[in-house]
């Protein structure tokens, strides 16, 4: 007979693997049918067989592999079994396993699938268990693959654990395991790259965790340890020192969380070695250390001699040569590390009971001889300390690089979780990037679901906001002689003294309060003249602000104010813009010290009640918005308008019919600011003829009064959209008023903003895109309507009778410019069309960052705004 | 691609309790089999080894057998399983694993 081929070989051990592959699989398709109920059967009986069978099975393991203690592997399978049970036995693993009521999200379970699974010589039975049962609870099928030395007690536990779980009703095939045979290793290298594996949850040596990673697939594997141990002077000595030989003698010191290196402070070395020899350890001398390290280290890798793993503590003085001179048993060899610790063959990872140590003069060198152990291979595995100093501690913990770092218990038990502390029970130990791993969990049923997140929609909060006092009717100014203040410190312009307005204020003001005047702003101030007023108020030490004018002048005033009251606010970084006001970075004052009265002058900006401020900064202007800008007194008095040029009211009026239009149709709009934009373009529609008729009409002046206020209000709550913006950008480069250059793009934007968005914004608030039909409602409701339409269309319903409607919106809105004679369009500004085309790119630049901008209806591209600024220059026709 | 004689099994409840009428069927040399998962709950292994072996000695008869009214948890189980047979009688157009659907 002819020897076969490696590749025939691998050929069988192919078909080998294509089998146990493809048990698994329809295993896994079929778990996914499975309640929670089942699961937590399963899960419930072959956690009974495990503990029924935890001595038999640890006896099994140590006479096949010869490491460790027996007892000691009991306790490991029942930390596996009852402790792993106690911790997950009400955890959701199917359907939703988590609800975030205040996030609206849930978290859902979905299996992994097919694991692919590896276990250590070193913990064989107790691993099995452990794996066999986290994946029953998360509905996953699993494979082992043993440690060929200790491949009998392994596939011994996962065929009880799997004959319980099959009898309690789980899928057949759901567990198996690779058997034993020399061909065991191959045969494991070309399953963890088999197609049908989803995950590699490898526990073992390096190389075998090595292979896993390296496998393509996804993988859970653990990293080398090399555990330091603290001792520090605050700790309880007698108690550390018997709780280290616990740990470091558990299951002969097998556990990779156990204690490698002590690091002990020099002024309890006395006692605490006193108490390691007093209960059974051997300490040795310097000579004797060298002896244990030609024993233990292999020096041709300079690790540990894997022949000694897992022995105890008298074989390995044995094999060092050495007599501890007496008769009862040698617990742990502890072996003092001289010279340098990062050079000495000994400050390495000894999974057996040989226990290093050195003595240390401080905190800072405890720390640092620690870090010196850690670093040496152990990294985010396990690090241990005792002390009662938490400060010590504290330091010790962030130090430290290590997935888990147990205090004041012994780390090998209490690195497994569930016995010592509340840590997830584990036989695998994540440790992080530190040890080439993804996560420094003691890795459990969580690592073996795939977590989907169901995210509804936030809720979305809108608030309404506006100034808390506002008086209305013509002659409200008298309110003036119950405003409760001691100084008053009057913000106005050249103009408003001239018309009289600055002394029907002043006159008002209570007698016994001292008034102080800043006259000096003119239309559109810089922030120097913002600042001279600052200094002037300053001095007055004022307790109220009154701003009256226009609404430059009330803009102004509300930032006199904050940095009035909070001087080291910096305009650059309140300045700074942002997508979505809940989220900005900017944090503004809560509370304002100084009141601040706003008295407007003009129909227009309705900046009595916005939270805004806008404020020219060269050629740009910059946007400032936040509740504390809001004003806490507006006084709406039309008597205060009649004396305001055509020419003024007529640009005003147009910025707040702007207003109107722009909150009716913004990504923020309300039904509380849809009723007062409506309302004010009702209101606009019906008074401004009639001042242009009759200027001096004090009901007519009121009425218009009221639309810029309730437009305010509106934008105030919904802001404005890309017409602002624009206008923003004409009027800074080309010293435009806010109110004219608004009318200038005001039918541009209309039809722009009618039309189905080449791009839509993403705004939770703006679930759909109604632009079109809310222009059709504003001219339904100012009557727009009346002519010819039958009365059952519906705007709603009907595009055509929708689109009949913004034409009209937009002809009355032609209409009302032409008879108040504002320009309509660029052209008819008086800007050069050539510089005003040169100025183009720099415009829509502008534009595109403007704030006004996050809240128009469709996503305006540069292209678009680019386009409009084009389209805006000709002379304006009439809409047809 | 579903002719008048086509011989439709309702599966109701697990898997098993329909199996020996199918085989029946097929064993009897109907050419069109259409077996209606609406009532099914539940798909052992044992189920789908059957429904890969059936599909196996269909085809070797020439007789078609399609899938219908597959409830989602049952045809998530197909999707998981990744049998190719029990896809194209799901009525996937080709072999290709990952990029059937029914
Ligand atoms: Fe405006």
């Amino acid at each position: 007979m002819t020897a076969t081929t490696n590749k025939e070989q691998d050929q069988i051990l192919m078909e080998r693997a294509n089998h146990y592959m493809r048990q698994a699989r329809l295993a896994a398709a079929v778990f996914t049918q499975y309640s929670q109920e089942d699961v937590d059967r399963i899960v419930k009986a072959m956690t009974q067989v495990a503990i029924e069978n935890a001595p038999m099975l640890a006896q099994m393991a140590h006479e096949e592999t010869r490491m460790g203690v027996t007892e000691d592997k009991i306790l490991k399978n029942l930390v596996a079994s009852e402790f792993l049970y106690h911790q997950i036995k009400d955890k959701k693993s199917v359907g939703v396993i988590q609800e975030f009521p205040e996030l609206n999200l849930v978290e859902m379970a979905e299996p992994m699938g097919v694991i692919f699974a590896m276990s250590p010589v070193t913990n064989p039975t107790s691993t099995v268990i452990f794996k066999s049962i986290c994946a029953a609870k998360t509905r996953n099928s699993i494979i082992f693959s043993a440690h060929l030395m200790a491949a009998d007690s392994s596939n011994t536990a996962a065929k009880m654990l799997y004959e319980a779980a099959l009898a309690a009703g789980a899928p057949k095939g759901f567990i198996s395991w690779v058997d034993k045979s020399s061909r065991l290793r191959r045969l494991s290298e070309l399953m963890m790259t088999h197609p049908e594996v989803d995950l590699i949850f490898a526990t073992g040596g390096t190389q075998m965790v090595k292979a896993a990673y390296s496998s393509g697939k996804p993988a859970l594997g653990v990293g080398s340890g090399n555990t330091p141990v603290y001792v520090h002077s605050s700790a309880n000595v007698p108690s550390a020192a018997m709780e280290i030989i616990i740990s470091k003698t558990f299951d002969n010191g097998t556990e990779c969380p156990s204690e490698q290196t002590l690091i002990i402070d020099r002024a309890i070395s006395d006692e605490i070695m006193a108490e390691f020899k007093r209960n059974g350890c051997y300490i040795c001398t310097p000579d004797e250390v060298k002896m244990v390290a030609d024993a233990v280290i292999d020096s041709r890798t300079g690790g540990m001699n894997y022949r000694l793993v897992g022995q105890p503590a008298d074989l390995i003085l044995k094999n060092a040569g050495i007599d501890s001179g007496s008769d009862r048993p040698t617990k742990v060899v502890l072996c003092p590390l001289e010279g340098e610790l990062r050079h000495h063959p000994l400050a390495v990872e000894k999974l057996m009971p040989v226990l290093g140590y050195v003595f240390v003069d401080s905190v800072d060198e405890g720390i640092n001889r620690s870090l010196d152990i850690n670093y040496a291979g152990g990294t985010g595995h396990t690090a241990g300390i005792f002390a009662e100093d938490e400060n010590v501690i504290e330091r010790f913990t962030t130090a430290i690089n290590a997935g888990r770092i147990i205090v004041n218990s012994p780390s090998s038990i209490g690195g497994l979780g569930g016995v010592y502390n509340h840590l997830n029970t584990t036989l695998s130990f994540g440790c992080g990037t530190g040890g080439g791993n993804i996560t420094t969990d003691n890795v459990g049923i969580k690592n073996l679901i795939n977590f989907k997140r169901v995210p509804r929609r936030k809720n979305f909060l809108t608030t309404f906001s506006t100034t808390r006092n506002i008086y209305i009717n013509p002659g409200s100014i008298d309110q003036l002689k119950t405003l409760k203040c001691s100084s008053a410190f009057v913000i106005t312009s050249p103009t408003a003294s001239r018309r009289g307005h600055l002394a029907m204020v002043q006159e008002r003001l209570p007698e016994n309060c001292h008034v102080e005047v800043f006259s000096d702003l003119g239309p559109e101030p810089e922030f120097e003249t913002i600042q001279r007023a600052i200094v002037a108020l300053r001095k007055a030490k004022a307790d109220t602000i009154i701003a009256l004018g226009g609404g430059s002048v009330l803009d102004a005033a509300k930032l006199v104010r904050l940095f009035y009251d909070y001087p080291d606010l910096d305009l650059d970084q309140i300045a700074v813009s942002f997508l979505d006001f809940n989220h900005r970075m900017q944090v503004f004052p809560k509370e304002m010290k100084t009141q601040l009265v706003a008295i407007p002058t003009t129909s227009g900006t309705g900046s009595e009640v916005t939270p805004y401020s806008v404020l020219k900064q060269g050629k740009r202007k910059i946007s400032l918005v936040d509740e504390c800008l809001l004003p806490d007194v507006a006084i709406i008095d039309a008597n205060l308008t009649r004396s305001l040029p055509q020419s003024i009211t007529v640009d005003t009026a147009f910025d707040a019919l702007t207003h109107g239009l722009e909150a009716l149709v913004s990504t923020f709009a309300s039904d509380y600011t849809d009723g007062l934009a409506l309302e004010s373009l009702r209101l606009i529609f019906e008074a401004l003829p009639e001042i242009l008729k009759n200027p001096q009409s004090v009901l007519y002046r009121h009425k218009l009064h009221n639309a810029a206020t309730l437009a305010g209000m509106a934008i105030g709550n919904a802001s404005v959209g890309i017409n602002h913006a624009m206008a923003h950008a004409v009027g800074a480069r080309f010293d435009i008023p806010h109110g004219r250059a608004n009318a200038a793009f005001l039918l541009s934007t209309i039809a722009y903003n009618s039309r189905v968005p080449t791009k839509f914004v993403s705004i939770p608030c703006y679930p759909l895109w109604i632009a079109d039909r809310k222009y059709a409602r504003a001219a339904h409701f100012i009557g727009l309507n009346e002519k010819q339409e039958r009365q059952d269309l519906s705007y709603e319903k009907d595009e055509a009778y929708r689109i009949r409607l913004i034409t009209s919106l937009a002809q009355a809105i032609y209409d009302l410019g032409r008879l108040a004679g504002i320009p309509l369009s660029v052209g008819e500004l008086g800007i050069d069309p050539e510089v005003y085309l040169e100025s183009l790119p720099e415009l829509t630049e502008t534009a595109m960052r403007d704030l006004s901008l996050r809240t128009n209806p469709g996503y305006a591209l540069p292209t678009e705004v680019a386009q409009l600024f084009f389209e805006a220059l000709p002379i304006r026709q009439r809409p047809e | 691609m579903q002719t008048d004689n086509a011989q439709k099994i309702f599966i109701a409840g697990q898997l098993q309790r329909a199996q020996d009428n199918v085989d029946q069927l097929i064993a009897s040399g109907a050419q069109s089999v259409v077996l209606d998962f609406s009532a099914c709950t539940f798909i052992s292994v044992d189920g789908l080894e059957w429904l890969e072996e059936m599909l196996l000695r269909a085809d070797s008869s020439k007789a078609q057998v399609r899938f219908v009214s597959i409830p989602p948890s049952i045809y998530k189980v197909f999707k998981v399983a990744r049998i190719d047979s029990i896809m194209r009688a799901c009525g996937a157009p080709n072999t290709d694993k990952h990029s059937q659907s029914c």
